[in-house]
């Protein structure tokens, strides 16, 4: 582990400006559950590490007549204690609680979770210089595949680790980024980027950005949400699979429904053909089994990940018939 | 439900203090973190050292230039194999290990090639880890890479490439030295044989065969403590470790033989050790850390990565198995053959020979061939793992097993009663078992609710397997002291991994008529104590509680004498009973052992004890499980819903510890069946070297395992003891992945049974 310079700033233009000096040679630090790692393994070697732990504000989860705002550094135990996300967006409280070990969570923050690094052995060993860290070759493609995407990866078949985000884009989230242009908002899978935009990062952030909030729509009576995440283990476990649904049922009737899934894609993934399928459909008539399998189509699975299809698409049934049960 | 405790004192009512569960001595300090492992070692002037490990699994070092470390300003000294006495040499041997002394002096450190990712190459000592791993990455290594091979069935072939090109392939038959069975170079380190009868005429006889091939991966022993080793070289010559180890004297017999010194100018102290598994037997670090605390005159600390924990020490055999069973229509097996193929790692020695022995443990078979294979490949030196080498083999014979009692359309357990085997049959190796316990955990099993359960509903399934360990017996020593007031010091050469102190303190206790609380248990350093084998083989509450028991009697023998002294009587006429002296002549003259105590001084002066054991009848040690599981079809998941573990453990001395050993086998068991294995980049680089990616289960995923004791007593142990720390971990993966298939209708071959390979099952049928 190299020596780094820590500096705490107390504001976020200050912390945009030192990252923006030194785009190299700089990092953000919230929790550092995942930053910390990556510099022990050799994979990143920053001379600065800026922290937001005392920046004002950044942690603060509030709840209004618009929806909830939800400040970067609020920790995923906050997130999934709190009253008002528990009653009208469990999903988020639900893919909180699913995070890691509770020692993780006390410390994980949402920003932190949102703009983590992807666990994909072969980017987190320093013995592989894959594409992700500037080398030529995805090791995954025609390695040990097991815990890669079946969709949408192209160049690099990492799948975007946060739980949070997939519970964040099916519950209509939108994240606000300040930076040296000043702060822009946008929807929350919007943020996120595939290896076809840039295989060396995850997000949309450039050199000086920081996402400072999530902020969420208000909830119609009538809406619901579900998260599930199938796993190997436990606790202390990435997704193999993992599904947020949200969905407004009313008069027997599918009003509106989203469906993200998670551990399949670079990104959170959309179910945008089912999703449309499900829109205005009466709920007498709405098969999730047709569903989950829309849910995969065109999935090209790697050689030890044939499961996740089935799983995928599985969870989605399960999901969805979750959320109409509760419904009906 | 009936609890253990129960049946336990009831068997054991003829003892006072066996089968009791005091608290343990060393619980306190365990609990408030008081207790001091080797990582804890503080020294004036203390140096970090840290290892330079090979980045790729097999390459021939050119030269290693060191210059750039050594003057990096922090570094107070650079080590490479050069530094190590060419060839190691043995100062003799207590048969401390069986392990060629020149294999693990290149495992410390390679010379002239790499044979693993992860293999040694160099070390440096600096002021604190940070600037010693700065060191590292200055260290300029000239590999000439050579081509590399992982799988045992490819490193088999012809044309594979070479590990090492003077190995020949040894035979059960041979001694070192003898003539090879091979003349060029090969993989097969060695190949073990078992045939008994006529294995063809078996078969012929038989009205079912099945026969299946299976394969497992490489898995960790999964200590939470990382290995690190603390050396201080003394002025006057003397070398001083403290470590976690399983044994101390192994590590000084090691260590002598790598740096040709006297085992009496080392000295090697056991710190509280947090896991072993078998893993911390043989040594890693410590002749780096006394090289460098040579070069330096200051004590130096290496203490291991997670990573280099995975990638530098053993796991246990990747396997390839082939096993074909024959049976009647009546039930009786007819011929076994089995083919065992065990990864060895970079250097020779798997456990493919002991699991070639313990397969067939359970059955009476009188037509058996049984071949195994010893293979080099370029993975870590594989190291022993709790019942080293027979899990692997009873996940292939018991499923094999499991299916023709199917094809026969008999009970599981009733196919297996009807072939098991009794005090007296033959092992796989010729030899007769002595007593043994197999008939009583298998009617245990058959007679336990579990087994009579209901298992209803779909994608659920119930699974058996049965387990088996030798046991081992080995030496050991042990001295105890009489103190003023009646209770006693016990010091012995065991280091306690599982319980071993209160165990042992309860075994003087009952011979001295003592409460386990009077006993004080230590573990001593090598220079202050008799030779004593390694913490393994579940030997130690059997065969260091012998020598504890020699002690005992001889410091009761000695009272005695005090007592006839006082009395003015003969030793014969005191009677010692329930900690109290009586003399025979006078009924009224009593002491106790606390009052005699006190009067040592001016009897003769204080008494003490050492004895040391040789057990010649170990107590093997039989087991099995019953386990119910669900497997969702969807995703492959598999839940286990109940889970029993039964075991002969000849008498349980504290059972709550029993209990422990055998839940913790089981889970262990329970990780390698579904969790855990060791996942190889093509440029063989292990992908998941941390618990993290490694997913070794958690407490959320594991079933409460009950543990069923039986006490079928050892006659080779005053109290009827038999080693209970290994046998349980050998069936679960067979027990699992035979309620799999009776779940699913597929046969599962491959380990782990993880959600994929189920999912794979399900969607392409049977392999």
């Amino acid at each position: 582990m190299t020596p780094f310079r820590f500096a705490a700033v107390s504001t976020v233009s200050e912390a945009s400006e030192m990252l923006r000096a030194d785009a190299a040679g700089s990092r953000l630090i919230a929790g550092g559950t995942d930053l910390l790692s990556e510099i022990k393994e050799g994979i990143v070697q920053p001379q600065t590490v800026v922290s937001l732990q005392n920046v004002g504000g950044m942690r603060e989860i509030v709840a209004g007549t618009d929806g909830m705002r939800l400040g970067a550094m609020a920790t995923l135990t906050e997130l999934e204690g709190h009253a008002e996300i528990r009653r009208s967006y469990a999903a988020l409280a639900e893919a909180a609680a699913s995070v890691a070990t509770p020692q993780i969570r006390n410390v994980g923050t949402l920003g932190g979770n949102l703009c983590q690094r992807p666990r994909c052995w072969y980017y987190r060993s320093a013995a592989f210089d894959c594409r992700k860290k500037g080398g030529s070759i995805c090791f995954a493609i025609n390695g040990n595949s097991k815990y890669h995407a079946i969709l949408g990866g192209g160049d690099c078949v990492i799948v975007h680790p946060s739980d949070l985000a997939v519970a964040l884009v099916s519950l209509r989230a939108r994240a606000t980024i300040a930076g040296p242009g000043g702060e822009r908002s946008m929807a929350l899978e919007e943020f996120f980027a595939g290896p076809q935009v840039d295989i060396m990062r995850e997000t949309v952030l450039q050199p000086g950005d920081v996402l400072t909030h999530v902020s969420l729509p208000a909830p119609s009576p009538n809406w619901r949400s579900v998260f599930m995440k199938s796993r190997e283990r436990q606790a202390q476990d990435f997704a193999l699979v993992s599904v947020a649904a949200a969905m407004e049922v009313a008069d027997g009737a599918v009003r509106d429904a989203r469906i993200t899934l998670g551990g399949v894609a670079p990104v959170p993934y959309r179910v945008r053909q089912a999703e449309e399928a499900l829109q205005g459909a009466a709920v007498a008539s709405v098969d999730p089994a047709r569903l989950g399998e829309m849910a995969v189509a065109g999935a090209r699975p790697l050689r030890d990940n044939h499961y996740k299809a089935p799983l995928a698409s599985n969870l989605v049934r399960r999901a969805v018939t979750l959320l109409l049960q509760d419904g009906a | 439900m009936t609890t253990t405790a129960d049946r336990t004192t009831k068997t054991n009512r003829k003892y006072r203090v066996i089968g009791t569960r005091p608290i343990r001595h060393d619980g306190h300090d365990k609990v408030t973190g008081r207790a001091k492992y080797g990582a804890d070692i503080q020294l004036a002037g203390l140096l970090f050292g840290a290892v330079l490990r090979s980045p790729h699994p097999h390459a021939r070092i050119r030269s290693i230039d060191t210059s750039k470390a050594a003057a990096l300003p922090g570094v107070k000294a650079v080590m490479t194999g050069k530094d190590l006495p060419e060839k190691a040499t043995p100062p003799g041997n207590f048969m401390e290990t069986l392990a060629d002394p020149q294999v693990l002096t290149e495992n410390v450190m390679a010379r002239g090639k790499v044979l693993y990712k992860g293999h040694a190459v160099a070390a440096v000592a600096a002021v604190d880890r940070h600037v010693a791993e700065e060191a590292l990455e200055l260290i300029e290594v000239d590999y000439e890479v050579l081509p590399h091979v992982l799988d045992v069935r490819e490193a088999m072939k012809p044309g594979a490439p070479i590990l090492h090109e003077d190995l020949r392939t040894r035979t059960t038959a041979q001694m070192p030295g003898d003539t090879p069975d091979t003349d060029g170079p090969t993989n097969i380190a060695s190949h073990v044989q078992f045939v008994q009868g006529d294995v063809a005429q078996g078969f012929k006889e038989a009205d079912a065969i099945v026969e299946r091939t299976f394969e497992t991966k490489p898995v960790h022993q999964g200590y939470i403590e990382l290995h690190n080793s603390t050396a201080s070289w003394s002025t006057d010559g003397n070398l001083t470790i403290w470590k976690s180890t399983q044994g101390p004297f192994i590590v000084r017999h090691q260590v002598a033989c790598i740096l040709n010194l006297p085992p009496s100018q080392i000295k090697v102290v056991p710190m509280e050790i947090g896991g072993g598994f078998g893993g911390k037997i043989n040594t890693y670090t410590d002749a780096v850390a006394a090289v460098l605390s040579k070069k330096t005159g200051h004590p130096v600390q290496v203490v291991m990565s997670r990573k280099d924990v995975f990638e530098g020490t053993g796991p246990t055999s990747a396997t390839h198995m082939r096993a074909k069973i024959g049976a009647t229509k009546d039930g009786r097996i007819t011929a076994v053959e089995v083919n065992l193929t065990y990864a060895a790692g970079g250097f020779p020695g798997s456990p493919v020979g002991s699991g070639a022995g313990t397969c067939l443990a359970p059955y009476k078979v009188e037509n058996l061939k049984i071949d195994g294979y010893d293979v080099v490949v370029n993975e870590p030196k594989s190291a022993a793992y709790r019942a080293p080498g027979s899990p692997q083999a009873a996940f292939a014979v018991e499923p094999v097993i499991d299916e023709l009692a199917d094809k026969l359309g008999m009970d599981p357990m009733e196919f297996r009663l009807k072939n098991a085997t009794r005090t007296g049959d033959r092992q796989a190796s010729g030899v007769p078992f002595p007593s043994i316990g197999c008939v009583e955990v298998e009617e245990a099993m058959i007679n336990h609710p579990h087994y009579k359960a209901p298992l209803e509903g779909p994608n659920r399934g119930r699974g058996v397997a049965l387990g088996y360990w030798g046991n081992a017996g080995m030496n050991s020593s042990a001295t105890i002291n009489v103190t003023p007031n009646g209770s006693i010091t016990l010091v012995t050469g065991s280091v306690d991994i599982g319980g071993s102190r209160p165990a042992l303190a309860m075994q003087a206790a009952e011979v001295l008529g003592l409460a386990a609380e009077d006993v004080h248990p230590s573990v001593g350093d090598t220079d202050s104590v008799g030779y004593t084998g390694v913490t393994g083989g579940s030997r130690t509450t059997f065969a260091t509680g012998i020598a504890v028991i020699k002690a005992a009697e001889d410091v009761r023998d000695q009272m005695i004498k005090r007592a006839a002294l006082v009395w003015e009587t003969q030793p014969e006429d005191v009677e010692f009973k329930d900690g109290v002296f009586t003399s025979k002549k006078n009924p009224e003259d009593t002491l106790t052992f606390q009052k005699l105590a006190s009067r040592l001084m001016g009897t003769g002066g204080p008494v003490t004890a050492s004895a040391s054991a040789d057990p010649k009848q170990v107590g093997p040690s039989f087991s099995g499980m019953i386990v119910d599981v669900e497997v969702d079809p969807e995703t492959g998941k598999v839940d286990i819903l109940r889970a029993t573990l039964f075991q002969d453990v000849g008498t349980a001395v504290h059972p709550s510890y029993v209990e422990g050993q055998m839940q913790g086998g089981a889970v262990q068991g329970i990780g390698w069946a579904l969790n855990e294995e060791y996942f190889y980049g093509d440029n063989g680089v292990m992908a998941n070297s941390s618990f993290l990616d490694y997913r070794m289960p958690t407490s959320l995923d594991l079933p409460m395992v009950e543990p069923v004791v039986i006490e079928v007593p050892n006659p080779g142990h005053p109290f009827g003891l038999r080693g209970v720390g290994e046998s349980s971990i050998v069936s679960p993966m067979a027990a699992i992945a035979n309620a799999i298939s009776h779940a699913i209708g597929q046969r599962l071959t491959t380990l782990p049974m993880s959600p994929t390979v189920v999912r794979e099952a399900l969607v392409n049928g049977d392999k």
